[in-house]
């Protein structure tokens, strides 16, 4: 550290206290905490309002504490120029509460040598007093970090409300210092969020008294870890878990009182969610979940045989839902009609491919989840798949068409993507214009993904042959079966294949 | 406040609180768009409202300014807490983004003023203590100093260098990366 940083330390460290109460979160107002006379950033001494009105403008002085916290909304690069202004800059910059290094903070247009970043991060932490930080994120993929935990030393100090350490993704070799969360920063750490590490933190850890939102990316933790952790964070609102592979039961304690938001995907090893949480009403997994689920609004879930699992297990376990989703990649069984009913459900998304098995997925069983919920108002349905072979086309075929009992639904938007000409699936847009009284709009996409169309997008998603080539299939059977079963109070949109983007070779 | 949460929308529309500006003119505003304001909510706390919260930093041309973001904020606040889900994640609901975009526009053409005026709004937003309104602004001027360099900016903002050029020097060394 300069002979310059250090003396700014120096007469920061006085200031230690009365400067922590002035910064205040990244939303928080800054209003008349320590509220100094005049604008010392601005000019100096007491002919400082003398300089707009020498310069002719009639622009008035802000406040230090106003310049701190415009200061802080700066990006790095932007701040650490704006410490070239004034002492006053100077101090604000020593003391930046929102530490975010990545790539893009980073890098400019003529230099975007990774390599240097390392050394770029390491000044910046070196010349930092490490007071006053509320955000820091490390986003280091490619880049050195061999002082990083240097680095934290520095800058996690109590009062720090986020941290984000993503590493490099090739490398899971990073251990994440428990002893790093002392207390002063259990108290005020809100957020946490690790990448690419490991973390072993222990019940001597201590209580993590802010802590509202946990989010573990690729993390090498043991379940019983993670319970330790978790029973030591009685705030704890959301938990977000995903690839951490290392978890094979996880167990949520019945001390978190405040958790309603709990993901875990792609953990290939966990079989089991036992939760004990009272008011978990969002819920996003993929595995077996036991316990308090009584409270579940939102499920969002993805395992093989997901709609048959939805349909069989959650009118008894999760009552009250309102959301449901559904991903099943290979489906295999046809949705059994059942007594049991979903009563508050709302809206519910399924994606479902039906795999190899013959016969093929009947999407006319779908109807069992119409029938179960009296309240429903959008279905979104994804059928899209490569291969639609092992269903039989309505086009040339002269079989009969099923009945079914017609129960009216409250259904008011359904969307259909990926809509082919199988059969099963024509019947069941036929059967839901048939008993679907209150609906508004019908979505018939013969394709899926982005369009050209779209905000943000200047062509359409690519499409295989086999999709391209069914798409007018589709189409025709909305002409010969749909369209003239459409009530006239209806919106029927068919998206067909884009003139520009999906041209098909002629020949194909 | 309770009658705001009430859904009694006849006893919400009774609350009407007065704001006085520096210039003597007066402002009926509802108890909802008032307390967006902390200053003026732990005034109606405290049960000093009545006849009027007079706000002797705040002129009349920034007082209506204020009022109309708190207004056009009030109505989207209550929206937020109309709409139950929650669930970011699932993003398999059309979420009302045209009332957010909306929200946004109004913001950028909230934000087009000369920087006196903004400055002003900045000053008034912290008197008030808006957070919303003082970190639009504050990012406004944060924005404006995107890839200046420092000589700009403190013409910009009638910054005085206090820095000794040693100093000035030293500083620039340890942030050159930043002007790469």
């Amino acid at each position: 550290m300069g002979l310059l940083g250090l003396q700014r330390l120096m007469s920061l460290q006085g200031d230690r206290q009365q400067y922590r109460r002035q910064i205040v979160a990244r939303n928080g107002s800054i209003a008349s905490v320590n509220k100094r006379k005049g604008s010392p950033c601005l000019h100096d001494g007491d002919g400082d309002s003398q300089a707009g009105k020498i310069l002719g403008c009639s622009i008035p002085d802000l406040p230090e504490d106003i310049w701190r916290h415009i200061h802080s909304l700066m990006p790095l690069r932007d701040a650490a120029r704006a410490a070239c202004l004034s002492h006053a800059f100077l101090y604000s910059w020593r003391c930046h509460p929102n530490l975010i290094f990545n790539e893009d903070e980073l890098s400019s247009k003529t230099h975007a040598n990774k390599q240097n970043f390392n050394d770029t991060i390491d000044r910046i932490l070196t010349n930092h007093s490490g007071i006053g930080v509320k955000i820091l994120n490390f986003e280091l993929d490619g880049i050195a970090y061999h002082n990083l935990d240097k680095w934290l030393q520095v800058a996690v100090t109590p009062g720090i409300e986020e941290l984000t350490v993503m590493l490099c993704r090739f490398k899971i070799q990073y251990k994440f210092p428990c002893s790093l969360l002392s207390e002063g920063i259990r108290n005020s750490i809100k957020f946490l969020e690790l990448g690419f590490c490991i973390f072993h933190p222990t019940a001597e850890l201590g209580t993590l008294r802010s802590l509202t939102c946990l989010c573990l990316f690729h993390v090498h933790i043991e379940g019983n870890e993670l319970e330790c952790l978790l029973s030591n964070s009685p705030v704890l609102e959301q938990l977000d878990l995903s690839h951490c592979d290392k978890i094979i039961c996880l167990k949520i304690p019945c001390v978190l009182q405040q958790l309603n938001y709990l993901k875990a995907v792609a953990c290939r090893r966990l079989r089991v969610i036992e939760n004990q949480a009272p008011n978990l009403s969002s819920l996003y997994f993929s595995g077996n979940v036991i316990g308090e689920t009584s409270q579940v609004k939102n499920l969002s879930i993805n395992r093989s045989k997901g709609v048959c699992y939805a349909r069989v297990e959650l009118p008894s376990i999760m009552p009250n839902l309102e959301t449901l989703g559904i991903r099943s990649g290979d489906e295999g069984v046809n949705t059994p009609m059942l007594p049991t009913k979903f009563m508050y459900l709302k809206h519910i998304n399924i994606f479902v491919k039906s795999g190899t098995t013959s016969p093929p997925y009947d999407y006319l069983s779908l109807v069992s989840f119409l029938d179960a919920s009296p309240s429903l108002e959008t279905l979104i349905l994804d059928v899209s798949q490569e291969r639609m072979e092992h269903h039989e086309s309505v086009l040339g075929h002269s079989s009969h068409w099923r009945q079914m009992d017609e129960h009216h639904c409250s259904l008011k938007s359904v969307k259909i993507i990926g809509f082919s000409s199988a059969k099963s699936l024509v019947e069941l847009t036929c059967y839901i214009l048939k008993i679907a009284i209150s609906l508004e709009s019908l979505t018939l996409d013969t394709l899926y993904g982005f369009r050209c169309s779209d905000e943000n997008y200047n062509r359409c998603l690519c499409m295989g042959k086999r999709i391209l080539s069914e798409a007018p299939r589709a189409v025709t059977a909305v002409r010969m079966y749909i369209e003239d079963k459409v009530p006239s109070g209806v919106k029927l949109t068919v998206v067909e294949p884009c003139s520009r983007c999906h041209a098909v070779p002629v020949g194909a | 406040m309770a009658s705001a949460g009430s859904g009694d929308e006849k006893a919400a529309a009774a609350a009407m609180i007065t704001l006085i500006s520096s210039d003597n003119e007066k402002f009926e505003v509802t108890e909802a768009t008032a307390t967006l304001s902390q200053t003026i909510r732990h005034m109606i706390e405290d049960g000093c409202t009545d006849g009027g919260v007079p706000l002797p930093n705040v002129t009349s041309k920034i007082l209506a300014r204020v009022i109309e973001y708190c207004k056009k904020h009030a109505t989207a606040a209550a929206g937020e807490e109309g709409s139950s889900s929650s669930f970011s994640d699932a993003a398999f609901l059309e979420v009302d983004r045209a009332f957010l975009e909306e929200l946004e526009e109004f913001d950028d053409a909230f934000l087009e003023v000369d920087r006196a005026t903004l400055f002003d709004l900045i000053l008034a937003a912290n008197y008030l203590d808006i957070k919303g309104l003082l970190n639009l602004t504050c990012q406004k001027v944060a924005d404006s100093v995107k890839g200046k360099t420092p000589e700009q900016i403190r013409e910009m903002y009638n910054i005085v260098n206090d820095l000794t050029p040693e100093e000035e020097a030293e500083i620039r060394r340890e942030t050159q990366w930043a002007f790469e």
